[in-house]
């Protein structure tokens, strides 16, 4: 059996514990450790990669241990296509943040590099898990930490942000953790199992409306996390107060467990409700898309600006999501880590004018392009790939959601495709406030150049919008089989129904531990019947 | 009754003779030893927990007398509550230390007056006999009248007991009328002879009226809405480890009787009673969380966080299967473990004129002592049951015995209002962690610190690895759950 | 109507009254003596029900011990008459309502029929029985263990011992407890000071309580 998960999910808490030990006043020691445990951890989730198969639909390096036999609650890990990249996400943008506050953060640096290595772990526990009550663990300890990181370290109105972001987060997943008991009980009636393991609860047999009313316990959840209208008010204030580290997890990281819970419980639990109220989810979607870009249109505030554009991004990825076929979810999902490096690399952008002129306003900039020729290219490559250039990332990723939606929700498709549009308008024109034309106020015309520390930090970022939108074949193609196999469940074809009585139904299985997932393991039927079925190749 | 009945009661023979013995103390001259006097309780909590354990075992080769067996059980439901009542009793002395070095009031009777408490509450938790239940909750309530009203140079503690006194005295007359009218339908007031009789009866007015009376006298002694009324006024009044004892021990007790006499005695009735206590349990859980939100001082925040998870524990009841039985269970361990953390911390922070309890006093807990304040968001999080503390297990377990019975609505209740409850906790987390506070001193002195420890030990410890509470939790619950004739359910 | 009943109601109607006129009364010495009445017409009703031991005791603990305790009471803080407005208030009339309606939910549910009732007679009320372990003789030749019941006609007063010291036990001895903890109450609350040192030197809450009685008292009288 594989550690290398384990490995990856507990290195940071295992560092995080090592730290507490440190003296509070070395500051640099602490910042280099929580560095270096970082890097380590981001060469731990290579060793994922390195060891994940392509072309296998299911959950793979499993690992599985009876942590509550009473209930069936098992330690079981796994990674498949839809989450590989987003623990990659996480395990990369953790050293940034590091890297991004090594000379911002003055203010108690041991207690934040402690939060953050915390919160990298309950992320990545977030996407490996393959037990659906410790993913519940782990998507409610990401909460702390980061209401710790916007209470202490953020702005003047921080207590409020962070309290309405705790509040919102917990109201939702509370009801999801009756949805999670609810769910298990329906197939505990069904099978005399009492199991949480994600694949055996695949495919229970459920009530159409205790569907539909577990489809919303869940849905909520994760619509309050992406955040989809109406429920996004919780966004612009947590980013506005956050400090930059912050939100490059919040935006990069964060918002992607709702896309990813999304994908990995609402559509195969529910795929009943799924198609009934998919139109629904895609409303909200394209209003997020269009609401959002209007309003980060009129933001005065750099960073509120983001925020909004995050709104707006976020809103692709769920009607990918919600078009359910090959090619948009395969977008989604790209787009999630796409979304991560571009919006991670303009809160960083954000963050380094900010720390040196102390104001997000859009008016107190102009001309910096001159002063801070470096930084303005950074910024300006991030600001491309959020637009969506073609060349970079954000082009391949809203292409393919845009694509896949037009063949089953051509008109909700034309209005997002002006999201696209609004977005190029509002970030050029953030671009060319804030770094173009004449230098109107006298503290711009000696802003200090950007640092090393930032230009590391920023240089992976963008090597990687340039790698994945000159070669998405590389990224996509480990996607293929899971989202395969998704689609085959939610559309309950012949292949899929096979699969799930492979796993779902047996009737043993809590006891025996370490069962390899032997029917998932099988490469996935391709079905013709499937719209656009392997994807745009 | 014959000799061999003796070993059935010995712990609390053992504890009644040390309780008295230590009144004696001062006449004999050891008046001034301070100390000697939490030395002399704690030795006697182990002796009786030593003796609880050994009796527990002893007991299965002998038999009990009828007479005894009709009024008092040994069985693990009551072990489990005696172990955990001793603990949160042991801990209590250990608060207490500090109220009692003030060197105002006489340690002897105020730890004398403890152990009888404790003596009452285990009567409850071994009582399957209305008499004897009823008994032990009134030997519990009287110790806490006085003890509430202990710092008599206050006129808010002599308000908080007589406040205590008086609606404790009305609601133990109701509870009495209630159990007199079971009586006289059931003839007896054995529980398991009530169940007897109760699956012989279809309808009974009388009978219904005997429960509900019944049901609001215990609803009043764990404090649910609208039996509410006294909780915060009594917290604020009484001396800070009283309010402790009242707000862990002593509600744990009642949790405990509620549990025994609704399981075992009047589960044939379930679907007449069920809906009242749902009626009861959401209110609790929304009146107390949303009033606790706009208080200022702590420990009434406390008091009206309690009425919340009464309102929580009734869940238990109301579901009446396994599941629940053993999220009543699980949920006083969990409860009054963090409960106690908490006290503690208000303890701490007591030193300056009465500082502690407010919200404010709690303001840049963190910067002063960064492991107590972690420990103080710890036990929050438990009492808001977020994961991975213990606060989660025990939620779980009542929320999936709600659910699993058919009361999906007032989980929903339930876990909305855990996250409102998560809005007050929270603002200790604010004034701890994101506000920096003055600079006051405070002693964190080694008792305090033992209790802190032992709460943050144990809350997270059951949080993260629960199956060993929860074996115990199915063990000690299986008698009770054998009588309500509750076929097993998931969760084994 | 038979001669029972006409005492019943007579009887029953006097304690009624005479609990009225407890609370109604100004005079707390007055109000103790309407308890009083009220204590002997319940242990008058209880030797109709045949349980005479019940109603003397009744009368020699309430009516000779408490009533006592309360008459000395009230000389002792000496209050003659309580003010008007105390006790004819707004409250008085929601009391009264409550208590009717309490009443009226009594009188609907308690009735004939809803009660149990095994006992047959009298007698049977007052049969103790005693349980003894015995050797009998089996007919193959072994000897076996058994409980042996035997039921025996006893009088109203040894049928209570019987009960309380051997079913009820238990109960009754905590029930001792209960004493000695309302005993160690009186105690404490009524102390006032720790030592003759502490005397001495007056201590601030000394002063302070003695400002909490002066507050009462104003409260009192205001």
């Amino acid at each position: 059996m594989n550690y290398i998960l384990s490995i990856t999910l507990w290195l940071p808490v295992a560092a995080a514990v090592i730290l507490l030990f440190f003296p509070k006043t070395a500051a640099s020691a602490i910042k280099g450790f929580g560095l270096l445990a970082s890097l380590a951890t981001f060469v731990a989730s290579l060793g994922i990669l390195n060891g994940f198969h392509e072309g296998v639909a299911g959950l793979q390096l499993t690992e599985s241990l009876a942590w509550i036999p009473q209930w069936g609650i098992r330690y079981a890990l796994g990674v498949d296509g839809i989450s590989l990249w987003l623990i990659l996400l996480t395990t990369l943008l953790t050293p940034v943040v590091f890297l991004s506050s090594w000379n911002t953060i003055h203010k108690h640096p041991k207690e934040y590099v402690i939060a953050f290595l915390i919160m990298e772990a309950a992320m990545i526990g977030v996407f490996v898990a393959s037990d659906l009550l410790l993913f519940y663990v782990f998507f409610e300890l990401t909460l702390l930490p980061m209401y710790l990181v916007i209470g202490v370290w953020g702005g003047a109105n921080r207590i409020y942000a962070a309290i309405k972001f705790f509040l919102f987060t917990i109201a939702g997943s509370l009801l999801m953790l009756l949805g999670i008991i609810y769910l298990a009980f329906a197939h505990f009636h069904d099978t005399g199992v009492l199991t949480f393991t994600i694949t055996e609860l695949y495919g229970t047999t459920l009530a159409p409306h205790a569907q539909v009313l577990l489809f919303f316990a869940f849905a909520l959840a994760f619509a309050i996390k992406v955040p989809l209208f109406p429920l996004h008010t919780w966004l612009p204030d947590a980013h506005v107060e956050a400090p930059t580290g912050g939100s490059i997890i919040l935006a990069g990281v964060m918002l992607k467990m709702g896309t990813y819970g999304f994908l990995r419980f609402v559509l195969p639990f529910f795929p009943d409700a799924t198609a009934k109220y998919a139109g629904l989810l895609i409303a909200l979607a394209v209003i997020g898309i269009v609401y959002g870009a209007l309003v980060a249109w009129v933001q005065p505030d750099m960073k509120k600006l983001v925020a909004y554009s995050s709104v707006s991004h976020l809103g692709f990825c769920v009607l990918g999501i919600f078009a359910l076929n090959q090619t948009s979810i395969e977008g989604s999902i790209l787009q999630m880590v796409n979304h991560g490096l571009s919006t991670g690399a303009l809160f960083l952008c954000v963050g380094v004018i900010y720390e040196r002129r102390h104001t997000r306003l859009l008016a107190d900039y102009g001309g910096l392009a001159k002063t801070m020729p470096v930084f303005a290219t950074f910024f300006i490559i991030a600001m491309l790939s959020s637009v969506g250039l073609p060349g970079l990332n954000g082009f391949i990723g809203e292409f393919l959601i845009l694509a896949g939606s037009f063949q089953t929700w051509p008109r909700a498709t034309i209005v997002a495709a002006t999201g696209v549009i609004l977005a190029a308008i509002y970030l050029l024109w953030l671009i060319q406030r804030v770094f173009f034309g004449p230098i109107t106020k006298e503290e711009n015309k000696n802003v200090r150049e950007i640092a090393w520390n930032e230009v590391v930090a920023l240089v992976p970022l963008v090597v990687l919008m340039v790698w994945i939108g000159v070669r998405p074949n590389v990224f996509l193609r480990k996607m293929t089989p899971s989202v395969q196999q998704l689609l085959q469940i939610v559309h309950k074809t012949d292949a899929g129904k096979a699969m799930i009585a492979g796993v779902g139904r047996r009737v043993s299985g809590v006891g025996d531990q370490n069962r390899p997932h032997e029917a998932m393991l099988r490469p996935p039927t391709p079905d013709p019947r499937l719209p656009l079925s392997g994807g745009v190749r | 009754m014959n000799w061999n009945d003796m070993i059935y009661i010995l712990p609390e023979v053992i504890l009644t003779i040390g309780a008295s013995a230590m009144l004696l103390v001062p006449v004999t001259g050891g008046r001034g030893a301070k100390l000697s006097a939490k030395w002399m309780m704690i030795i006697l909590l182990a002796i009786t927990a030593g003796a609880l354990i050994y009796c527990s075992h002893a007991v299965e080769n002998i038999d009990q007398s009828r007479q005894l067996q009709a009024m008092f059980a040994l069985d693990g439901f009551s072990i489990f509550f005696k172990l955990l009542f001793i603990g949160a009793i042991a801990m209590l002395v250990m608060l207490s230390e500090d109220f009692l070095a003030e060197g105002k009031y006489s340690p002897w009777e105020y730890y004398s007056l403890l152990g009888f408490a404790l003596c009452g509450m285990m009567f409850m938790a071994s009582g399957v006999h209305l008499i004897t239940i009823y008994i032990g909750l009134e030997l519990l309530s009287l110790s806490s009248y006085i003890l509430a009203g202990f710092y008599k140079s206050e006129l808010k503690s002599t308000e908080a007991a007589m406040k205590y006194f008086i609606l404790g005295a009305v609601s133990s007359a109701i509870l009495l009328y209630g159990i007199s009218l079971i009586y006289g339908v059931c003839g007896s007031l054995n529980l398991l002879d009530i169940a007897a009789a109760m699956s012989t009866i279809v309808t009974n007015d009388a009978l219904m009226f005997g429960i509900m009376l019944l049901g609001a006298g215990l609803c009043f002694k764990i404090a649910a809405v609208p039996f509410h009324v006294w909780t915060p006024d009594v917290y604020e009044g009484a001396p800070t480890p009283i309010a402790a004892f009242l707000s862990t021990g002593s509600k744990a007790a009642a949790f405990a009787i509620f549990a025994r006499i609704f399981y075992t005695g009047l589960h044939d009735f379930h679907l007449e009673w069920n809906y009242v206590l749902a009626t009861i349990s959401a209110l609790s859980m929304i009146i107390g969380n949303l009033a606790a939100i706009t208080q200022d001082n702590v420990k009434r925040m406390l008091g009206y966080s309690s009425i919340a998870h009464a309102g929580y524990v009734l869940l238990g009841v109301i579901s009446l299967n396994a599941l629940g039985l053993r999220g009543i269970l699980m949920y006083s361990v969990v409860y009054v473990f963090a409960n106690l953390g908490i006290w503690a911390t208000v303890l701490m922070l007591r030193r300056h004129q009465y500082a502690g309890e407010r919200v404010d006093d709690f303001e840049g807990l963190s910067r002063r002592s960064p492991l107590w304040a972690f420990a103080m968001v710890i036990f929050l999080l438990s009492l808001g049951g977020i994961p991975p503390t213990a606060g989660f297990i025990g939620k779980y377990f009542l929320f999936a015995a709600a659910v699993q019975a058919g009361f999906g609505w007032l989980a929903v209740i339930a876990v909305l209002m855990s996250a409102v409850s998560m809005f007050y906790y929270l603002r200790l987390v604010v004034a701890m962690y994101l506000r920096e506070g003055v600079e006051a001193e405070f002693a964190i002195t080694t008792p305090l610190r033992i209790v802190a420890g032992i709460c943050l030990v144990v809350t997270l410890a059951l949080g993260i690895v629960p199956s060993s509470l929860i074996d115990q939790a199915v063990l000690s619950s299986s008698h009770v759950a054998a009588h309500a004739a509750l076929t097993p359910h998931a969760g084994r | 109507m038979s001669p029972a009943l006409v005492v019943f109601l007579v009887i029953g109607t006097i304690a009624v009254a005479s609990s009225i006129l407890v609370v109604a009364m100004r005079n707390p010495v007055h109000s103790a003596l309407f308890l009083l009445l009220t204590f002997l017409c319940v242990a008058i009703l209880f030797v109709m029900k045949g349980a005479e031991f019940v109603g003397a005791v009744q009368v020699l603990v309430y009516a000779g011990g408490i009533m006592v305790l309360f008459l000395f009471v009230v000389m002792l803080i000496n209050v003659r008459h309580l003010p008007d407005e105390r006790v004819l208030s707004n409250f008085w009339k929601g009391g009264l309502l409550v208590g009717l309606a309490v009443f009226l939910l009594f009188f609907t549910m308690v009735r004939p029929g809803v009660f149990h009732d095994p006992v047959a007679s009298d007698q049977a009320l007052r049969t103790t029985y005693t349980y003894r372990h015995r050797k009998v003789h089996q007919p193959d030749g072994t000897v076996v263990r058994k409980l042996i019941r035997r039921g025996k006609v006893v009088g109203n007063s040894e049928a209570v011992g019987m009960a309380l010291y051997t079913d009820y036990l238990v109960p009754f001895e905590v029930a001792s407890l209960f004493l000695l903890v309302a005993m160690i109450g009186a105690i404490v609350i009524g102390k006032r000071e720790l030592s003759a040192i502490e005397e001495e030197n007056i201590p601030a809450y000394m002063l302070e309580r003695s400002e909490t009685e002066h507050e009462v008292k104003e409260a009192m009288s205001a």
